[in-house]
């Protein structure tokens, strides 16, 4: 039995001010999401570092149409063996996650014989698959975005808003359904390999280097920002702050008329995305470019561009070479195995796919929702835009439908704004766990994904670094080692002011952190296993990266100088920051 | 057949084991099947018997064996032991014995066109190595032996070396007669070794038969053997000889020929050799195709001895000294487990199986 972390902080919490009955028409299918429950701290949760900022409560749909429909009924219809996927609890406005386990032994034998009759077959078909899936999604998208919400009727609109959410469910059902079969096969591969004596090392790069949307979109930023450059307009940027851009793009008229209707071509194509995975209070880059404007900002103050053609083709050079070092150590019938084996991970390539589908699925799929609720605030002339991100889906439909009057909500919605401000101020101090912490996790997802392998357990439930001097270790998720200075963000709202040769230090990231990796020297999280986008990332851009450090962001500083070694998985505090205070964001 | 001695290459396969021992009778079929090994002879079981009578061993074998019951008593074992090989040690053979030993190493060195021929006289035990496997590696073995003198001590001390401690506790625990388990003698010719060592024709550890593992070091074969040195380690495709893997060990002592002892002596690895890589490619490949064809020879996975002399040219074979049928995986009952085998990744044509490696790997593996 391992070390309990108590919950009880957490089960005296009401919740936010006026929730209703979560439960009424939630679509969970084994468990529905919640708040923690006395009988909750015999299992073991983890902090899902995914929404570092905490739900509103419209946001909160996430954690029953995604995270609870979408994980179960993905693990029921596969099925997975021993899972029927996650349960989530909510602490405040933060998100814990648990894996649902399968208890009877028979059940766990028939779950596994009819796994291995659906694998292959979605294996053999993942490119087809994936591509309806896809055209599903996008056909799906574009038709809610093509309605204009500005000439909807009342009824029209209530009907958009149930269309909307149900874009949402539907996508993140799709995801789960591809993601535990890929993630099955990656880590079957993965075994053979282990059986096979290949080195470790080699095996993350086998899959790596296939092009994906998201890096398209950051060659397309390169592009814009040497294009930016061209135009003349690199002084602007370097004394603009991002915030002021746009206005003072707008404001240099015909000479940046060029630039400026490349840029919004950009948007229209790439900018439908969020700075988060699935959060309804994030705003795409379409309706506030702060963020693509402040990465070509810190891209305009290195004078080279990012060799885009170079990475890749290094990457891919790096891919083949690992395949031959690995296959040149094998026996002629040890080749055959493998070599079908490799033809079937790439053909189903979970490390692209996993970078892939954030492009259609996790970044921009809670979009139509987001749109959909801030037209619902102007139409009802809601004291602030957002007003509508504090209503719970219930509240919104009612108000959208006229059977409620958002005036009456008015209260209750400016509670619930401190009630959000005041965990989010928490979110530093919430324990990555609670709950019965195991000595070990069986479920290879929630090792590979979230990176909760033995170490990083005994870190969490020990809740501070080794003594003597301050070395953390993790998993070696990127090699190459380096040197600089820490940036510990909190979330994605400070990324752009990350400058060239720091080393990022945060929870972890997700996939639109992407184009700092064009400048970071290093990145360090808190969480985050071989296969979470830290990891993959670091590896296509090169970039020395360590995740399930477990207490990177509690015990690194801004400011301090570290090291860090991506191949043997070590993070060192060279130097702490002189003085915090000083050191801090500004 | 009553002769004291035996040439390798004239013993006769079915009799093998009853008349030359396991060891020395293994050596005789590979000879005779084309391998290369040294050439030699055996002092047979059956001069032993006939030693062991007509010098009067035998009854004081028996005088201080007969009440050696409680094998936990050790000084009782130490002290039986000590005496019989002492009396062994000094108990010179017959005339007639004698004669044909020291002939046959006249007519070996003749042979081999070198008058003061080294050789290496090895213990080969009925049964040794083979269905009584406890008893492998425990009997005496001298290398480098040469001259008349020399060779009857080394017989004699081979001879002796069936009466350890640990030999007679053995045979006492297990109500073995000594003259169960005679012995015969192997003199052989000391090949002058540049490296040598063991290859295994299946991996014996994971039991794979898809590969060689060779391990081998400078010197001769004595420091890898008894485990006082560790070997460079390669391992080598069965199927198209392919070197896999090649892992260059540190190794600290080796086993080299002592002119002034005259004697192989262990003794510490000089400096600038240890790191250094000992099998090229084409040795690889000689020691590979030595080891295939006893496997292919006896049927089953099999372990040798091989030692590439000093002149040895690319293209030649080496010299197979000792093997044995491979004891842990080799034998049906231990054979590969088919769940543990990477070929079975593959179903059918050049399938991938991921359902049984998925079920192995991930989801916390089956119940």
């Amino acid at each position: 039995m391992g070390t309990i972390v108590p919950l009880e902080e957490f089960l005296a919490d009401e919740g936010y001010p006026g929730a209703p009955l979560a439960e009424q028409q939630s679509p969970w299918r084994v468990e529905a999401a919640g708040a923690f429950r006395p009988e909750d701290a015999s299992r073991f949760w983890f902090l899902d570092f995914h929404w570092p900022r905490g739900l509103t409560p419209l946001g909160e749909l996430w954690n029953e149409d995604g995270y609870s429909w979408g994980t179960q009924t993905a693990a029921e219809s596969l099925p997975l063996p021993r899972g029927r996927g996650v349960a989530v609890r909510t602490a405040g406005t933060h998100t814990y996650a648990a894996e649902i386990v399968v208890r009877s032994a028979a059940e766990v034998a028939d779950r596994a014989g009819r796994m291995s009759q659906a694998l292959p077959r979605f294996l053999r078909d993942f490119p087809q698959i994936w591509a309806s899936r896809q055209r599903e999604i996008e056909e799906d998208w574009e038709e809610l975005r093509s309605v204009d919400l500005s000439r909807s009727s009342r009824k029209e609109f209530s009907h958009h808003l149930v269309r909307a959410r149900r874009h949402h469910k539907r996508a993140f059902e799709i995801h789960f359904q591809l993601m535990y079969p890929l993630l099955a096969n990656y880590i079957a591969f993965r075994g053979l390999c282990t059986e096979l004596d290949i080195d470790p090392g080699l095996i993350g790069h086998f899959l790596q280097g296939y092009d994906t949307k998201i890096l398209e979109t950051d060659r397309e930023l390169w592009r814009l920002t040497a294009d930016a450059r061209a135009a003349g307009l690199g002084s602007l940027f370097a004394r603009t702050e991002p915030e002021r851009l746009m206005e003072a793009i707008a404001a240099e008229g015909e000479r940046a008329a060029g630039w400026r209707s490349r840029f919004e071509k950009f948007l229209d194509i790439y900018g439908w995305r969020t700075e988060g995975i699935s959060d309804v209070a994030l705003a795409s880059w379409s309706e506030d470019p702060i963020s693509p404007l402040g990465t070509i900002k810190t891209f305009l103050q290195g004078n080279s561009d990012h060799d885009f053609e170079a990475a890749h083709r290094s990457a891919v050079e790096e891919r083949e070479a690992a395949v031959d070092a690995a296959r040149s150590t094998l026996t002629l019938e040890e080749q055959r195995s493998f070599d079908a084996a490799l033809k079937s991970s790439r053909t189903a390539n979970y490390a692209w796919w996993n970078e892939e589908h954030d492009f259609y699925i996790d970044l921009r799929a809670m979009l139509p929702l987001r749109r959909a609720a801030l037209a619902a605030a102007g139409h009802l002339g809601a004291d602030r835009p957002d007003d509508t991100l504090f209503l719970f889906w219930p509240e919104l439909t009612a108000v959208v439908a006229g059977e409620r009057q958002l005036a009456e909500l008015t209260g209750l919605i400016e509670d619930r704004r401190q009630y959000y401000a005041h965990w989010k101020e928490r979110r530093a101090s919430m324990p990555k766990v609670l709950g019965t912490v195991p000595d070990a996790v069986s479920d290879p997802i929630l090792i590979e994904v979230f990176g909760l392998n033995k170490h990083f357990l005994e870190a969490v439930a020990a809740g501070r670094p080794p003594e003597g001097d301050v070395k953390l270790s993790g998993i070696p998720a990127s090699e190459g080692a380096c040197s600089g200075r820490a940036r510990v963000l909190a979330d994605a709202d400070n990324l752009h002011r990350i400058e060239a040769g720091e080393v990022l230090v945060c929870e972890s990231i997700s996939p639109n952190w992407t184009p700092a990796f064009a400048k970071i020297a290093g990145c360090v999280c808190d969480a985050g296993g071989m296969l979470s986008h830290a990891a993959i990332v670091g590896r296509e851009y090169g970039v020395p990266t360590v995740t399930a450090v477990g207490l990177a962001t509690s015990t690194i500083r801004d400011g301090d100088e570290v090291h860090v070694d991506g191949t043997t998985g070590t993070v060192t505090v060279i130097r702490t920051a002189p003085d915090p205070a000083a050191a801090a964001q500004p | 057949m009553n002769e004291p001695v035996v040439w390798l290459d004239e013993v006769v396969p079915e009799t093998a084991n009853r008349v030359v021992g396991a060891k020395m009778g293994r050596l005789s079929e590979l000879s005779s099947t084309g391998l290369r090994v040294p050439r030699g002879f055996s002092v047979t079981v059956d001069a032993y018997r006939r030693h062991c009578a007509d010098t009067g061993l035998d009854a004081l074998i028996e005088d201080r064996l007969g009440p050696l019951t409680d094998t936990h008593d050790r000084a009782q074992v130490q002290a039986a032991s000590l005496e019989i090989q002492a009396a062994f040690e000094a108990t010179e053979p017959g005339a007639e014995l004698a004669l044909a030993i020291v002939e046959a190493y006249d007519e070996l060195a003749y042979r081999c066109l070198e008058v003061h021929v080294l050789v290496a006289v090895r213990s080969s035990a009925t049964g040794e190595d083979g269905d009584q496997a406890s008893f492998a590696g425990i009997f005496d073995t001298y290398l480098g032996v040469s001259g008349h003198d020399g060779l009857l001590r080394a017989v004699r001390g081979c001879w002796a070396s069936l009466f350890t401690p640990r030999a007679l506790s053995y045979r006492v625990d297990h109500g073995i007669s000594h003259r169960e388990m005679p012995m015969a003698v192997g003199v052989i010719e000391l090949i002058p070794a540049r490296a040598s060592g063991v290859a295994f024709s299946i991996h014996p550890v994971s039991g794979k038969r898809d590969r060689v593992v060779i391990e081998g070091s400078w010197g001769w074969g004595e420091a890898i053997v008894q485990g006082r040195v560790s070997p460079d380690h390669v391992e080598v495709g069965k199927s198209d000889g392919r070197v896999l893997r090649y892992d260059v060990a540190d190794k600290k002592v080796v086993s080299a020929f002592d002119y002034q002892a005259g004697a192989v002596v262990e003794t510490d690895m000089p400096r600038r050799w240890g790191r250094e890589r000992v099998l090229d490619d084409d040795q690889i490949r000689a020691i590979t195709a030595g080891v295939t064809a006893v496997e292919s020879k006896y049927g089953v996975p099999v372990d040798v001895e091989w030692v590439i002399d000093r002149g040895y040219r690319p293209g030649d074979a080496v010299f197979i000294v000792q093997a044995r049928p491979e004891t842990v995986h080799g034998t049906p009952a231990n054979g590969v487990d088919a769940a543990i085998d990477p070929a079975s990744a593959t179903s059918g044509a050049g399938g991938w199986d991921p359902a049984t490696y998925a079920a192995r790997h991930a989801f916390g593996g089956l119940p």
